[in-house]
């Protein structure tokens, strides 16, 4: 069991590494993606965000078939009115923050202020969250749709199908796009890794991930679970009392083990530290080496005190929207998207009117009356 | 008879995107006129890697030249400026 557990925390943290150089060489914002499509009518990130979501789709459906990872990944459950309500305070939120719950861990790498303002929010908002979850659990399951988890289990049609049917629309627009040269930009930054060759490489540490923890890409219950350790230093009766810290959701087989390890938001290293922690780990160490072999790396500093505010709101809204939902929007669109769950496809559709409103908002603070 | 163009710096490191964009733009709005007869450009110095990208578009798009440098502390400046009219 010892071995596998250091097996297994060994290769998330080597994935993280890579994804966190990776991020940071090809600025892979996926709070920019969405907020761009608004704010300046650009839809450039989307288009490696689709390739990502078609290559992973394929790679997890092959590992499905060989029988490597469960599909359905563990955490996806039923799609709720809260999953729709999550995307919009989620878009919001990344807006605000200037980057979604990755897009936080590899600018802090790169040593931006504002990302870690943004984290500091998204862990007390998920401190806060915890005391109104109880409440939040029976309304959710008056407000679901259907028990069906993904599209393939709602319409009874194989994985497979919808895997190639995507691969076939999805190929063939990401073609057009490769000819006419849009899947590339022009950047004058050292170092610069196009995006659509982080789309590829990104897809690839995703099946790694999911192959090695049974899971893509997830990081937000962490948070969770370090609320629950500050709170415990003061509160610790507090702790125990609350339902969100005790439930233990998760059941993750280890490689090369015949137990399994189970996991939950509670304050203890159990199987959702042992996902999520060398993930997180790696990620900011891995944009931090990418940043200080580029000679960048600098302790950013001097923002208006506005903008400050607005990361730390973000990070609150960010924490919020995905305990709603629940899941953050990398599991989503990297992990959840890919396997068709319906809750990431509700997630999505709240993204886009809550990156709106962000851009809006984002605009006002740093435009004020000027803003058109 | 030709003057050197006067010199605006903006430092908005530490800023990210969109910020850094919206930042860059007002100030290129409030300077258009200045800008265009040629006699001042802006200095922008950046340290968000998405905005050297994303800089120089806009003011492409504007219009305006825009050269980009990597400094040896390790940030970036973008020059923005205009031929004389």
């Amino acid at each position: 069991m010892t071995l596998s557990v250091i097996f297994v925390a060994t290769a998330l943290l080597l994935v993280g590494l890579a994804a966190g150089f990776i991020l940071h060489r090809s600025d892979f914002c996926m709070a920019g993606a969405f907020r761009d499509l608004f704010l300046f009518r650009s839809t450039f990130m989307l288009r490696p965000l689709l390739l990502l979501v078609i290559v992973a789709a394929v790679l997890f459906e092959i590992e499905r078939q060989i029988g490597l990872v469960r599909s359905p990944f563990p955490f996806f459950g039923a799609p709720t009115l809260f999953s729709l309500i999550g995307g919009i305070l989620f878009g919001l939120g990344m807006v605000l923050s200037g980057g979604c719950v990755i897009g936080i861990l590899y600018k802090l790498g790169g040593g931006s202020r504002l990302a870690l303002i943004a984290l500091v929010g998204m862990v007390l908002g998920s401190g806060l969250y915890a005391e109104m979850h109880q409440y939040v659990v029976p309304l959710a399951r008056k407000l679901t749709f259907t028990r069906s988890i993904t599209l393939p289990q709602l319409t009874g049609v194989s994985p497979l199908w919808w895997v190639l049917g995507s691969l076939l629309f999805g190929g063939s627009l990401l073609w057009r796009w490769q000819q006419s040269g849009q899947l590339r930009r022009t950047s004058l930054v050292a170092g610069y890794l196009q995006p659509w060759r982080a789309a590829l490489l990104l897809a690839v540490l995703l099946a790694v991930s999911a192959a090695v923890a049974g899971v893509p890409f997830g990081v937000t219950t962490s948070y969770l679970k370090w609320m629950a350790w500050i709170e415990q230093l003061w509160f610790p009766a507090h702790v125990a009392s609350l339902p969100i810290y005790n439930a233990q959701p998760v059941q993750m087989s280890l490689p090369f083990a015949a137990d399994t390890l189970s996991g939950g938001a509670g304050p203890s290293f159990d199987a959702v530290a042992l996902m999520q922690f060398p993930l997180i780990g790696g990620i900011i160490l891995g944009a931090a080496f990418s940043s200080w072999r580029l000679r960048e790396w600098s302790w950013h500093g001097q923002v208006p005190f506005s903008q400050m505010m607005a990361a730390f709101a973000g990070g609150l809204l960010m924490a919020f929207g995905s305990r709603l939902t629940p899941g953050c929007n990398v599991w989503h669109l990297w992990g959840g998207l890919p396997i068709f769950a319906l809750q990431s496809i509700l997630f999505v559709v709240g993204l886009l009117p809550g990156a709106w409103l962000g851009g809006r908002v984002v605009s006002w603070i740093v435009l004020g009356k000027e803003m058109k | 008879m030709m003057t050197a163009p006067e010199e605006t710096v903006l430092d908005i490191r530490g800023q990210v995107c969109p910020s850094s964009l919206l930042t860059t733009l007002k100030v290129l709005n409030q300077n258009a006129e200045s800008l265009r007869r040629g006699s001042i450009r802006v200095r922008v110095l950046t340290d968000s890697r998405d905005a050297v990208v994303t800089i120089p578009n806009a003011a492409l798009n504007m219009g305006f030249k825009a050269q980009v440098e990597k400094l040896p502390e390790g940030h970036y400046e973008v020059v923005i400026s205009h031929e004389a009219d």
